[in-house]
């Protein structure tokens, strides 16, 4: 009889108790905080652009010979890395939100995420939904200075694909960020947060096409799926967009989303123990 | 069932490693509109309770209600009932105190028509209105602890955690949170208070727990646990010397008196305290003796924790 | 100053390798991009050009040797800008002991942790299948040349350190690490580089250094290359110890 308790309750929009599995209320709330942080603080976007800016130049400038092998279905070396790049920007962006959660459960203000009545749900999918929609603000200067040094460009459809792929991956690697900050309770964990999202990416067809790998590499880049979402983007600068690349690109986004999402819930309700 | 705010039977908490408890056995029964203090020194499990309380710990053992709900079966409706404020203020200092407010109201389910007002009143209250718009690394730790603590009655909670609410505080802040602590009570919101000063449990607490090693060692109103240790006394300070002999004699009507440490002095042991003063006064008044001073002196928290755990508390607050 | 000098290199190599977090980028870093650089790019050994080598692995290595060399040198630069903040440094140089002693003791550290990191990186291409072209004589040369190489990054860190103060300043230096390394030959042959890398890397002292660690890896003793790496690396060495020294020397003037 909690009623008997209460002095003068608030008038609430629903019962206690019984939780809608998504309040987009608050997950606008808590999207709004996580742009906040990259708002406020000066320069906070300049690394999400400029390390992959440098990378990406950097490796044009001294591998870009490599598309005079016969097999990359290209003569420029900038459009078959500019994937990379893009999705180096986003893993950044992704992992940044695992680094931010480490040192939110450092500060206790997890705590304060779990103590309000809202569901568990709702707090992944605004830490998620946040990053997803930070990497909008690197991304754009990344391509627009890879096609400033000669990167093909896109069709309003390869713009589209892009995005939404580099969307979908930001959030897959936010939520991977999640779960190791969930598990490691600790901002300690960044370099792994961070390394193994690169890690991913590069570990994949990123500098040649599958056919060019050496054996070992190219067995580990057929079975990872980020290759999959590399050469969704690809499609966008080498060679035409086909319906097949761009299914397997968002199929495999999907299945990490919905495996990464499943585990961060169970770490998040395992938070409590 | 007696509608107690807060009744754990038996709670437990054992981290699996090494199997050490941090919180072992208690049992404990808040009522509701009480203030319930909870004493004890670092690391004797009073954080582990009040997380244990609050479902941000699952308890290994026993059953724990708040505001009328199981902790473990539903977590969810003992959240919306209670307000909490942690021992560190996790307060994320890019935003302004109204914009976390606004957040913390959102993320309760205050409707979205209300959430302005009412976070402005809660600024109000805790007199953050004119740094509403400040951003939070801009405030002294007394405003974050207000702030803190604004956040956690935006939804009018029925039961209040504080863990160890003005820890690190300047007087003047801690002065502050205790008035506001009391007005929640004279409001009949329940206050669950660790703290690690004794002073603090004397000035607030309805009822005060004291934990030591993850168990609760006593447990009652301030007044009586201090009865339990000693009588409270009556330092009686005499003009003349001579007088003592005459002083002793009569005042042994009232309580039972013994000299004091100086020539001019006496302790007059008694039942009460306070209410034997006058006694005191009509006896020695009658009797013609001139008194200097007069003043109760009761044994302090102190004194029962050290009875209850063999150690002192840590008395740095006590100024 | 020589006793001083190897109490302070012992003491800031003890502190290195007692913080694995700062330890383990050094090698795990340019691992991941040696493994990925050669399993992605070893085609490129075809293009017209490309010198007759052992391997891409083999020429890859000294690539992953310099790129932790300089993490290295950046992360005694970070070391010595927080001792600055920390305010342990102000202890120090109110101690009797010799300015230079205070630079000495980190460059000797470097060294010391050099031999660790190309040793590392040698076993994991020996292990991996490379050779060493000029056999255990070009070993040891790889491993004096990588020790002088990161003594020169060491002043340069602390040169910076001692200008900017603020240890996140020197991290911010990382991305320049990798500008420095693209603008050399440490990855490709510098014939081989694009349009300004190629004429750049002709200029920047690293494409010296790397190549002399690689020649007696990949091709062999051909001493032209070698004595140019010894040569550069030495001029470096001089030019970034004044540096650092005068750097030193400023941040007392300017203190109170």
């Amino acid at each position: 009889m909690p009623s008997d308790l209460v002095s003068a309750p608030v008038q609430r929009s629903e019962e206690p108790g019984r939780q809608r599995l998504i309040d987009w209320a608050a997950v606008r709330a808590l999207v709004v905080r996580g742009l906040n942080e990259l708002l406020r603080v000066p320069g906070a976007a300049i690394p999400g652009i400029v390390s992959p800016a440098i990378f990406l130049i950097g490796l044009v400038l001294v591998f870009g010979k490599a598309t005079d092998i016969p097999g990359y279905g290209t003569s420029s070396f900038l459009a078959f890395v500019l994937p990379v790049a893009l999705l180096q920007s986003a893993g950044f962006t992704g992992g940044a939100t695992g680094v931010n959660l480490g040192r939110d459960i450092e500060g206790g203000w997890l705590d304060r995420l779990l103590l309000s009545p809202t569901s568990r749900a709702t707090i992944l999918v605004g830490l998620v939904l946040s990053a997803s929609l930070r990497v909008l603000i690197p991304v754009p200067p990344l391509l627009l200075i890879a096609i400033a040094v000669g990167a093909p460009v896109p069709s309003a459809l390869g713009v589209v694909i892009t995005f939404v792929i580099v969307v979908m991956f930001t959030a897959v690697a936010a939520t991977w960020a999640s779960i190791l900050a969930l598990i490691f309770k600790s901002q300690q964990a960044s370099p792994l947060m961070q390394s193994s999202i690169l890690s991913s990416l590069l570990f994949s067809a990123s500098y040649a096409p599958l056919e060019l790998l050496q054996p070992w590499m190219r067995t580990i880049a057929e079975h990872n799926p980020v290759t999959l979402v590399v050469e969704g983007i690809r499609q966008c600068y080498v060679g035409d967009i086909t319906w097949a690349v761009t299914w397997h690109a968002l199929a495999a986004l999907l299945v990490m989303g919905a495996i990464f999402s499943l585990w961060a819930l169970v770490r998040l309700r395992r938070y409590e123990r | 069932m007696p509608p107690h705010a807060i009744v754990t039977t038996g709670l437990e908490k054992r981290y699996p490693r090494g199997g050490t408890y941090a919180v072992r056995g208690v049992d404990l029964a808040v009522d509701p509109g009480e203030v319930y203090g909870f004493l004890g020194p670092n690391g004797a499990g009073k954080s582990t309770m009040v997380r244990l309380l609050v479902t941000l710990l699952r308890p290994s053992a026993g059953t724990a209600f708040v505001a009328g709900h199981d902790v473990v079966k539903n977590p969810a409706a003992v959240r919306a009932n209670i307000g909490v404020a942690l021992q560190d203020a996790a307060i994320d200092p890019l935003m302004t105190g109204r914009e976390l407010l606004r957040l913390q109201s959102v993320l309760h389910g205050i409707p979205r028509k209300a959430v302005a007002p009412r976070s402005d009143l809660l600024l109000e209250r805790v007199g953050l209105t004119e740094a509403g718009d400040k951003r939070v690394g801009e405030y002294s730790g007394g405003m974050r602890r207000r702030l803190d603590l604004a956040m956690a009655l935006i939804h009018e909670p029925s039961v209040l955690f504080l863990d160890e609410p003005t820890t690190g505080l300047d007087p003047s802040s801690r002065l502050l949170l205790w008035s506001e602590v009391r007005r929640l009570r004279d409001q009949g919101t329940t206050v669950f208070l660790t703290t690690q000063y004794l002073e603090e449990a004397d000035q607030l607490a309805d009822r005060v727990g004291i934990i030591a090693g993850g168990e609760l060692v006593a447990e009652d109103t301030p007044a009586a646990l201090k009865a339990q240790v000693g009588r409270p006394h009556v330092h009686i300070g005499l003009c003349d010397p001579a007088d003592l002999p005459m002083a002793l004699e009569v005042s042994a009507s009232v309580g039972s008196p013994r000299p004091g440490v100086t020539p001019s002095c006496l302790d007059v042991s008694v039942d009460h305290g306070s209410r034997e003063l006058a006694a005191l006064v009509r006896v020695l008044d009658d009797a013609g003796i001139v008194v200097e001073s007069m003043a109760v002196v009761s044994p302090t928290l102190d004194d029962v924790f050290l009875q209850k755990t063999g150690e002192h508390l840590a008395e740095e607050a006590a100024a | 100053m020589i006793a001083p000098s190897l109490a302070l290199g012992q003491r800031a190599l003890r502190l290195t390798f007692r913080r694995p977090q700062f330890l383990i980028p050094l090698f795990l870093m340019p691992s991941i991009f040696l493994a990925v650089n050669t399993g992605g790019l070893a085609s490129t050994t075809r293009l017209p050009g490309f010198p007759e080598t052992s391997g891409f692995l083999d020429f890859q290595l000294p690539a992953a040797m310099v790129q932790s060399l300089m993490l290295s040198g950046l992360q005694a630069g970070i070391a010595v800008a927080l001792e600055i903040e920390s305010g342990f440094f102000d202890r120090l140089i109110t101690a009797p002991v010799a300015r230079l002693s205070i630079v000495a003791g980190r460059l000797i550290a470097a060294a010391v942790l050099a031999v660790v990191q190309v040793a590392f990186f040698l076993v994991v291409g020996l292990v991996f299948g490379a050779q060493v072209a000029a056999g255990v004589g070009g070993a040891v040369l790889v491993l004096v040349l990588g020790s002088l190489a990161a003594v020169a990054f060491a002043a340069i860190g602390m040169a910076i350190a001692f200008r900017a103060r603020q240890a996140s300043v020197v991290q911010g230096m990382f991305p320049f690490v990798f500008a420095i390394l693209y603008l050399s030959s440490a990855f490709f042959p510098r014939e081989l580089l694009g349009s300004p890398a190629d004429s750049i890397s002709a200029w920047n002292p690293l494409s010296y250094m790397a190549d002399g660690l690689r020649t007696p890896i990949a091709f062999g003793l051909e001493w032209t290359p070698i004595l140019e790496g010894f040569a550069v690396t030495g001029a470096v060495i001089v030019v970034a110890s004044l540096l650092a020294v005068a750097g030193l020397r400023w941040r007392l003037s300017d203190a109170v």
